[in-house]
């Protein structure tokens, strides 16, 4: 089992600290998005709550297909509709419920207050336009200014995440760019209009792993200085430990273990996170030991699930796990934040718990 | 700006090369058809003989006739003497015709355009509906159907049953009109087609969904960023699409009896006219030639990622 | 690569637990079934209605366009120009060779056909009671041209070939005389108009395959040449492609078309045994290859340096071999495409060209020329419908099920492409 340094941790649990208010700008209340495909209907997402306070890093975790983009779209209105459909749940931003707004509600908050990024740069920002264009656009909607002052102020945010030549660049068309480029100018659109709450969707998978540090790095910076709220979505573990504060775990569609980022590197509670963090290379271990792999495959979402979604993967899997489905129940937590897992075994002792 | 110089210049070299070897083969053929005026064969009375000979030049070796008519072209635009209509030239013909066809075919176009663009945007906006089925049958049947067959059944209804248009005649816009909706009708239908899937394909793109993320109202997102790419396949069929109306306007001239280039150019084939045929067979080259790289231009205009070459 | 595993591996002698895991693992990908993309294409394609409509259509149509002889239908030639004009579709039923004018013995086929048969034996029996070798012979072969010429057959069909006279003679084996009433009425020389649009459908189908062929296999080997050469050769074959779609063809063809109905020509062309027709499929095929040859080459440029090429190449194939057995078939999916999507078009262009009276002449009948009879009808002012809605139904049918077939394997061969449209 191989665990992160705690000293890695401690950073960035203790600068969430100092900037996290109590108050959540986000609540994410047990939403259930479902998608019908030639298959039958796929529940993508099964239930999911959770939180985001001003200013924190929440950091979404899962394989590809664990519903953690879906949960994020849906929330922005973004789920195509059919075949998508959000069956049930509510998400309250400032107040009031993404589901239920209008089309024209959310065009306000989108943009304006959440901002999103997405993981292919090469492919997430218009082929056709100019970065003025795309960048102008926004600022022109949301803040209504002149398209003197739009330009202006893209400029700035160009120059913020560090573009060079910044007037130069604004003329130029996406595909003149580099990727790490890009998803910089992704970002400084993102930012474009101060928005509270950022959702970044993978913003490093697509981007060479030097290239994938310094966006990151961008990323915390411009936290820092803007105090904007970052949902990250991401399926490396690696990425997490260095920037987030707290980490949801997500599998076929369910949270399966929620905790603050020192606590769930410490001591994760789930075997899936376990399986997970066991996948992470490590410079330490001995090296003819084998990368463990989590054996099998994910559940096929268009049959029902009975029990534990996880149990056929799960070495600690007892009769129990095949009929009840396993709900977040609260463990020990080693950081401030409570640390919740949904399995019925204790993975420290490997025995059912009561 | 030099990219596009150097590129007209460029197809205006290949244009010259098209033209060149549509023109040597057209002379050959026709040398070469037993039965033409030009062949020993002809029974003519010797006084009307002389003067064809004459005419065109014909007690020439054929080299030296080739490189004159060549010559005649390319320094005085002189297309020569029609064989069948007596005291035409082929300029005159094609002078002639020429406002009517073309008119007839850039209306088709635009009705093409505007009507095939709607359909396509509405239908793949409200993709799945009844007015997107209803729609996209139409485009089918409109591809399906012959336009001669259209055309007379236009003609039947608007002009006998329910006469809202003039049977034949030109000049208004109101006889210009039937003809030109009739002409245009499969072109709409195939660009209907294709922008729907472009539209489509677009959608589904992943820089759409940023531009919604960004909290742009459903309209702008449409029009600015999913447009532009739907109609990139549009463009590039419009060359096609200009040849396809210039055949569908040989039957309707016919079907309508409009006094184009198209009727003339079916009597001057059928009559064995060879001059005035090959008049309009370079011609229309040299058209299709300029459309073709007209879009050529556009589609790089709309792209920035493509390059001129 | 899963199902190739040898079955025998989970039995070897395991040797420790990361065997044990890779046994595993292995097992667990045998588990996950592989589908070739065509059962997968065929899968999809299935559960698609309109394309599996339109299959079904097109086979029928297919095998009635093959059997037409074999139906019991009025002759698409026989004319009867006082009785039977512009008669609207009825049930009334016809007994073949039954109308005025028409000479045969009772009014039925099967009484003439007896009569002519035993006339035939007679003056053979004749001619061959002759002592004279050579002289019986000449008359034998003389007698038999003869024949041929007055079969009962040849006044009610056009231009029967050997295969269609048997399937002929089967019919009439089965149906005797009897013949479907004129469903569909009939023309303004009061031949069956159904009769004639299953001959036309005969005829326009061939056209329209046989000219796609052609234009398949010109179009497919220069684009797959060109691809697989790459530079230079690539360079000058495509730009000799841009130039060919800049010459308005259909005047091109419209001229060939003429230079070949020259009598002079056409003598020419017979002493060669070669047909018009013929020579009509070559000149469409070689029109409509350019986009064919496009699309191939793209294909081609981007699995040149695939895997398997490269395998090819290093053990050694010729270029050609390499092109036409492993780079080619794998092109099939768009070029299948393509296919259904070529044959509508020429079909449209042969009813264009028979339009225009360029095309298929009379007695063959086409779909383009029974469109052209029934908007020439539509000029009258009394309305005879049915003289080109039939025709005009039958052909749109045909392009409207080949339109849907294309779009129904485009988005199942390309399943990407199938989730956006």
């Amino acid at each position: 089992m191989t665990q992160t340094d705690p000293q890695n941790t401690t950073t960035a649990t203790e600068s969430s600290q100092t900037k996290s208010s109590d108050e959540p700008i986000l609540r994410v209340n047990d939403l259930h998005v479902s998608f019908k495909t030639d298959e039958g209907m796929v529940r993508a997402v099964r239930g999911v709550s959770f939180d985001v306070r001003a200013g924190e890093t929440v950091a979404i975790v899962g394989e590809s297909g664990s519903g953690k983009s879906v949960t994020n779209l849906a929330m922005m209105g973004l789920v195509p509709k059919p075949p998508g459909n959000i069956d049930s749940g509510q998400a309250f931003f400032g107040g009031r419920d993404l589901l239920s707004m209008s089309d024209r509600g959310l065009q306000s908050v989108r943009g304006r207050h959440i901002a999103m990024i997405f993981q292919d740069p090469m492919t997430a920002l218009n082929p056709l336009m100019t970065v003025e264009q795309q960048l102008t656009e926004m600022t022109r909607l949301h803040l209504s200014l002149t398209r003197h002052d739009a330009r202006k102020r893209a400029i700035e945010m160009l120059g913020l995440v560090g573009i060079t030549a910044p007037e130069k660049r604004l003329r130029d068309y996406p595909h003149q760019f580099s990727g790490g480029m890009r998803q910089r100018v992704m970002i400084a659109m993102a930012l474009s209009c101060e928005p509270e709450l950022l959702i970044a969707d993978e913003p490093t998978t697509a981007l060479d792993v030097t290239i994938q540090a310094q966006i990151m790095e961008l990323l915390a910076d411009l936290q820092a200085r803007k105090g904007t709220a970052i949902v990250l979505i991401t399926h490396d573990l690696g990425v997490v430990a260095g920037v987030a504060d707290r980490v949801l775990v997500m599998y076929a569609g369910r949270i399966v273990e929620k905790a603050d980022v020192r606590s769930l590197f410490a001591a994760p509670q789930h075997p899936y996170t376990i399986g997970l963090l066991g996948s992470l290379p490590n410079v330490e271990s001995n090296r003819d030991e084998p990368l463990a792999a989590i054996p099998g495959q994910p559940p096929d979402l268009s049959q029902p699930i009975v029990g534990c979604s996880f149990r056929d993967r799960c070495e600690h899997r007892f009769e129990r796990c095949q009929t009840d489905d396993p709900i977040l129940t609260p463990r020990e937590s080693l950081g401030s934040e409570p640390h919740l897992a949904a399995c019925h075994a204790d993975v420290n002792t490997g025995e059912t718990r009561q | 700006m030099k990219d596009i110089l150097s590129y007209t210049i460029r197809r205006f070299g290949w244009m010259l090369l098209t033209v060149w070897a549509v023109y040597t083969v057209s002379f050959v053929l026709m040398r070469a058809v037993p039965g033409n005026p030009f062949s020993s064969e002809r029974t003519v009375p010797p006084a009307i003989e002389r003067q064809l000979r004459a005419r065109y030049n014909l007690d020439a070796p054929p080299i030296e006739q080739y490189t004159d008519y060549l010559v005649g072209i390319v320094t005085r635009g002189d297309l020569g003497v029609s064989i069948r209509l007596e005291d035409y030239t082929v300029n005159e013909v094609l002078a002639e015709g020429f406002p009517v066809s073309a008119s007839l075919a850039i209306l088709a176009l635009v009705f093409a355009l505007s009507l095939g663009v709607t359909a396509g945007v509405v239908s793949a906006v409200y993709r799945g509906s009844v007015g997107d089925l209803a729609l996209m049958g139409t485009a089918v049947l409109g591809i399906a159907i012959p336009n001669f067959v259209l055309a007379s059944l236009a003609i039947l209804l608007f002009v006998f049953i329910i006469p809202i248009f003039p049977a034949a005649g030109w000049g208004t816009l109101r006889q210009v009109a039937l003809p030109a909706l009739c002409l245009g009708a499969p072109v709409a239908a195939y660009i209907a087609r294709l922008t729907r899937a472009g539209m489509l394909e677009v959608l589904g793109r992943e820089h759409v969904r940023t531009a919604f993320a960004k909290g742009l109202p459903k309209k702008t997102v449409i029009l600015k960023h999913v447009l532009p790419g739907a109609l990139l396949p549009v463009v590039s069929y419009l060359g096609p699409a200009t040849a396809s109306v210039l055949t569908g306007s040989l039957v309707l001239e016919k079907i309508f009896a409009l006094p184009g280039i198209g009727s003339h150019f079916i009597y001057a084939a059928t009559q064995r006219d060879y001059t005035l045929a090959m008049g309009m067979v370079l011609t229309y080259t040299v058209l299709l030639f300029v459309m073709n790289s007209l879009v050529d231009l556009s589609y790089a205009v709309i792209d920035p990622r493509v390059k001129l070459q | 690569m899963s199902e190739s595993t040898p079955p025998s591996l989970p039995s070897r002698p395991v040797a420790g637990p990361d065997e044990a895991a890779l046994a595993r693992i292995l097992q667990e990908s045998r588990e996950i079934r592989g589908v070739s993309l065509w059962q997968d294409a065929w899968r999809r394609l299935r559960r698609n209605r309109p394309a599996m409509a339109s299959l079904l259509f097109l086979v029928t149509l297919m095998l009635a366009a093959i059997f037409t002889p074999l139906l019991p239908l009025q002759s698409p030639v026989d004319k009867d120009l006082n009785n039977r004009r512009f008669l609207p579709p009825n049930f009334d039923t016809v007994v073949m060779g039954s109308r005025d004018g028409l000479k045969f013995e009772d009014g039925r086929l099967t009484s003439q056909l007896a009569k002519y048969q035993a006339e035939v034996a007679e003056e053979r029996a004749e001619i061959l009671a002759i002592e004279d070798v050579s002289k019986r012979t000449e008359r034998l072969e003389a007698f038999d041209n003869r024949a041929t010429v007055e079969h009962p057959f040849n006044q009610l069909w056009n231009q029967l070939g050997p295969v269609a006279f048997t399937m002929c003679r089967v019919r009439v084996a089965i149906f005797g005389d009897w013949a479907v009433p004129s469903l569909f009425g009939t023309d303004k020389l009061g031949r069956d108009l159904l009769a004639r649009v299953f001959w036309g459908s005969r005829v326009s189908l061939v056209v329209g395959i046989v000219a796609t062929i052609v234009s398949l296999i010109i179009g497919v080997s220069y684009g797959a040449i060109a691809g697989y050469l790459g530079g230079t050769v690539d360079a000058v074959m495509m730009r000799i492609v841009d130039m060919l779609y800049s010459i308005p063809f259909i005047f091109v063809v419209i001229f060939l078309v003429t230079f070949l109905g020259e009598d002079s020509v056409k003598k020419i062309l017979d002493q060669y045994g070669i047909e018009q027709i013929t020579i009509f499929y070559i000149i469409i095929g070689a029109i409509y290859w350019l986009t064919m040859s496009r699309v191939v080459r793209g294909q081609v440029l981007s699995l040149r340096h695939e895997q398997f090429v490269e395998a090819a190449r290093t053990v050694g194939a010729s270029p050609a071999r390499i092109i036409f057995r492993h780079v080619v078939p794998n092109t099939l999916g768009v070029v299948i495409v393509y296919l259904t999507l070529t044959i509508p078009s020429v079909m449209l262009f042969e009813a264009f060209l028979s339009f225009l009276g360029l095309g298929v002449s009379p007695p063959d009948v086409s779909l383009g020329l029974l469109l052209n009879d029934g908007v020439e009808a539509l000029s009258i002012v009394k309305l005879f419908w049915w003289v080109v809605v039939f025709p005009g139904a039958a052909l749109a049918l045909t392009l409207f099920a080949l339109n849907f077939l294309g779009d129904g394997l485009r988005d199942a061969l390309d399943p990407k492409m199938k989730n956006r449209s």
